[in-house]
């Protein structure tokens, strides 16, 4: 049921979104030594979450066409795309920079509180209007 | 979260290889006098699943520098040859350290990922608990 509500469905798209990015930020800093090995992020959620909006086709009926695998209820976290953020590459061809993961470390944070807040005054809301005091 | 692995998890594998490193850089320093010592490598690589990397880390075995051993003239050394040399190790003691310093960064950036993603997850689960 939440699920039909837009802001709860987009909250939840960008907690997945950001444990997703801390996953591959954990991913780089585990691999800041490995020789050969090429950092990676996850595209902007602003980028991702349109696109998949945009590609979703209006099905008003179960026969119609949607675009397969976009008529999800919501972001489901392999939708997101990988890139490669470059770098300068170390002499054993590793890209990875530890104080840039930090730095991306520090915005999927910032990523996940924003949609945790939202989640939860979301609900309170919802609470409020079943008439509960929370 | 669709990979079996989570962050937690990766950033375990890095803490794990990266003390693996240490303890062999230690070693080497402890027989940096040692006659005949090679100085022990250790080379990360990443792990592989039924075909498929996980993202995880590990720490390949050990191999041994294959650089020459140094030759040293100390007649009354009891490994001195006839003419009064012997093998020292090819440990480099500023290499070493160099090197511990640099895993010793990669750990703690390792833990600082692992204390965040399990505050994350705290967090989430704090959201049911309401």
């Amino acid at each position: 049921m939440p699920d039909r509500i837009d802001t709860l469905r987009m909250a939840g798209a960008l907690t997945a979104h950001a444990l997703e990015r801390q996953k591959l930020v954990a991913r780089n800093v585990a691999n800041a030594d490995t020789p050969g090995y090429r950092s990676r992020d996850l595209a902007g959620f602003a980028e991702t979450y349109r696109s998949h909006a945009a590609m979703a086709m209006r099905a008003t009926r179960p026969g119609h066409l949607t675009g397969a695998a976009w008529d999800g209820a919501g972001w489901d976290g392999t939708a997101g795309r990988i890139v490669d953020p470059g770098g300068e590459p170390a002499p054993n061809g590793n890209t990875v920079s530890l104080e840039e993961e930090m730095f991306r470390s520090a915005a999927a944070k910032r990523q996940f509180d924003l949609s945790l807040t939202v989640t939860r005054s979301s609900l309170a809301l919802l609470r409020t209007s079943l008439g509960r005091q929370n | 979260m669709t990979d079996p692995l989570s962050a937690t998890e990766l950033a375990i594998s890095g803490m794990k290889s990266q003390a693996v490193r240490l303890r062999h850089i230690s070693e080497n320093i402890a027989n940096a006098d040692t006659p005949g010592y090679r100085r022990k490598l250790v080379a990360f690589h990443q792990q592989v699943e039924f075909g498929r990397a996980t993202g995880a880390v590990t720490a390949g075995p050990t191999r041994l520098d294959r650089r020459e051993l140094p030759r040293i003239h100390d007649p009354s050394h009891p490994l001195a040859d006839d003419q009064g040399y012997y093998a020292g190790s090819n440990v480099d003691l500023i290499v070493e350290i160099a090197d511990a310093k640099e895993a010793g960064r990669s750990y703690e950036a390792n833990l600082r990922i692992f204390e965040q993603s399990r505050q994350m997850g705290s967090a989430l689960l704090d959201l049911i608990r309401r």
